[in-house]
């Protein structure tokens, strides 16, 4: 029952995202992380530098693979497909380099993380935002 | 029409009660163990019979005219412990093809990781060696584009790991990162050389890199140093020379000259990799000094470029490896009678001749989530000198062969 919910669920979303989606970066609005640009989003998703310019580390957390949102997120902020997100992770998880994102089943799972946990950074559909949460970055609509 | 209803809402509750529970999982720690492995299936030909086509030199037989499963074919597995935010420990086994003919399981990785900083990591114990950029990950197939890691360039890199440790620097430098690396070890593995073993045990590697990364655009400058510890396994050549040293001096000359205990290798190159959207492109050029007379000194590079349409990415590449021959003299006139030293020496210094260019075209098809099936052909052009690069090279050997290779690439 669950999986053909989900189905529907990533089906429904799959036709309607790519239309209009319009995905931000962002964290809990205490943090005051500031406005990030393009390369240090990169830097921080793809485990290249996560250090910000105020010293804290930020945690990036993904959503679910097969997501719409993550899809996007990464096509528009470099170019890739997931398959070939994946096989980055998997060159530096096989040289023990650096973890990926921590993954979440949900938007909602994010917004719970990133309210609770204060270094965390995720990415949502401009339209699940609320007053708790800041924008850091914004990929712009398509 | 009033069943559909209610059971709409039931789902609905359903739907609810699920997202509440995963709601709750988000909150236990993050897993802190971890246990992945990956692995290649594959079959290689090269049509030649003459030589047989290997990985790298590492492995003591390869493809001579017939399909073989032994040069691409993997099994690794690897376990992270990520004990505190600061600290991990990671241990890597692979079993491949390789010295002795066997399969036999090899310890890759084994190290732990400090973060000092978002700046500074600190790895210690067992390191898969870094000569090149991208060398770190070559066993494993699904991380990269071709079938193999190019073997003009890598394949004459047999050393697989150092017991020792480095330390890598992370800094922003404007909208770049820059990216230091010191690293410094023993190696501890042997070689196949003929029918003989060359021991790699307790060989000094030190080494440094220094990388800049901006946009698309990955630019490192790496430099390495062997200093080996034992001898070729020539040891009945040498002692001939040295047994007729009295009369020719020249030949005691020679003999020290093959020594490769305490002489130095130098491993000097420069990668680059672009990556714009489904675009992506590799040049990559290194020149190897070697102190001893025994190994040619030689320069190689290559150009790889690869465009993703939907799943699948074509691929093409174009390589080359040049060495240069020593003249060297074992002082003996040919006269002599003892030209079985004269042609020993000769031997050794002609193995480690390459000379060679190779285009290879193939595509790689992501066929599902963590698989991928490539297809590749390399016509490999080179002279009938052209042996170090190949094993049980025959007499009618010309330089000149077509490897055709299809792999299954998978992690877990």
């Amino acid at each position: 029952m669950r999986l053909r919910l989900l189905s529907c669920l990533a089906i429904c979303l799959l036709v309607i995202f790519p239309a209009q989606a319009d995905i931000v970066v962002v964290a809990r609005s205490e943090n005051g992380f500031g406005a990030l640009n393009k390369s240090e989003v990169i830097n921080i998703f793809l485990g290249r530098y996560r250090q910000l310019a105020g010293g804290q580390i930020a945690e990036p957390v993904d959503l679910p693979m097969q997501s719409a949102e993550r899809n996007i997120f990464y096509e528009r902020l470099i170019g890739k497909t997931s398959a070939e997100i994946n096989a980055y992770w998997a060159r530096l998880l096989f040289t023990g380099r650096v973890s990926p994102p921590r993954q979440v089943d949900n938007s909602e799972q994010l917004i719970e993380i990133l309210l609770n946990s204060p270094r965390t950074i995720g990415y949502l559909d401009r339209s699940k935002v609320d007053r708790r949460l800041q924008i850091v970055f914004e990929l712009g609509s398509k | 029409m009033k069943m559909t209803n209610s059971s709409g809402i039931r789902n609905l509750a359903l739907a609810l009660l699920l997202a509440h529970q995963s709601a709750l999982h988000a909150e236990e720690p993050e897993r802190s163990f971890s246990l992945n492995g990956f692995g290649t299936l594959g079959a290689t030909r090269s049509t030649s019979r003459e030589a047989g086509f290997v990985r790298d030199l590492s492995q003591p037989h390869g493809s001579q005219g017939s399909w073989n499963g032994n040069i691409d074919s993997l099994l690794g597995l690897q376990a992270n412990w990520n004990a505190t935010q600061r600290l991990a420990f990671v241990g890597q086994a692979i079993s491949r093809y390789h010295n002795g003919g066997s399969y036999s399981p090899e310890l890759m990785w084994a190290f732990a990781r400090y973060d000092l900083n978002g700046n500074l990591s600190l790895r210690l114990g067992r390191l898969a060696t870094d000569f090149y950029l991208l060398s770190e990950s070559r066993q494993v197939g699904y991380t990269y584009l071709t079938v193999r890691p190019v073997t003009d360039f890598f394949g004459l890199l047999p050393f697989s790991h150092i017991d020792g440790g480095d330390a890598q620097f992370t800094t922003p430098l404007g909208d770049a990162l820059l990216r230091g690396r010191l690293h410094l070890g023993w190696l501890n593995e042997s070689l196949p050389l003929a029918d003989r073993e060359w021991s790699l045990k307790g060989s000094r590697m030190a080494g440094a890199s220094i990388g800049l990364q901006r946009g698309p655009w990955t630019v490192r400058l790496s430099s390495s140093e062997v200093h080996f510890k034992h001898d070729l396994p020539i040891n009945d050549l040498i002692a001939g020379l040295n047994s007729v040293a009295a009369y020719y001096p020249g030949a005691a000359n020679a003999a020290s000259h093959l020594d490769v205990a305490h002489s130095r290798s130098r491993f000097d190159s420069i990668g680059s990799i672009y990556e714009n959207g489904p675009f992506q492109a590799q040049f990559m050029w290194s020149t190897v000094h070697h102190s001893t007379a025994a190994f040619q000194n030689w320069k190689a590079g290559y150009f790889l470029a690869g465009y993703r349409i939907d799943q699948f990415t074509p691929f093409a590449s174009y390589s080359w490896i040049r060495s240069k021959p020593r003249n060297m003299s074992s002082g003996i006139p040919p006269a002599a009678g003892l030209d079985v030293l004269n042609a020993g020496v000769s031997a050794v210094l002609a193995d480690s001749h390459s000379q060679q260019q190779t285009t290879s075209l193939g595509v790689r098809w992501d066929m599902q989530t963590n698989v991928d099936l490539k297809f590749q052909v390399d016509l490999i052009r080179g002279k009938a000198a052209s042996i170090f690069p190949f094993r049980d090279e025959r007499s009618n050997w010309d330089g000149q062969t077509k490897v055709f290779s299809l792999v299954l690439d998978y992690i877990f």
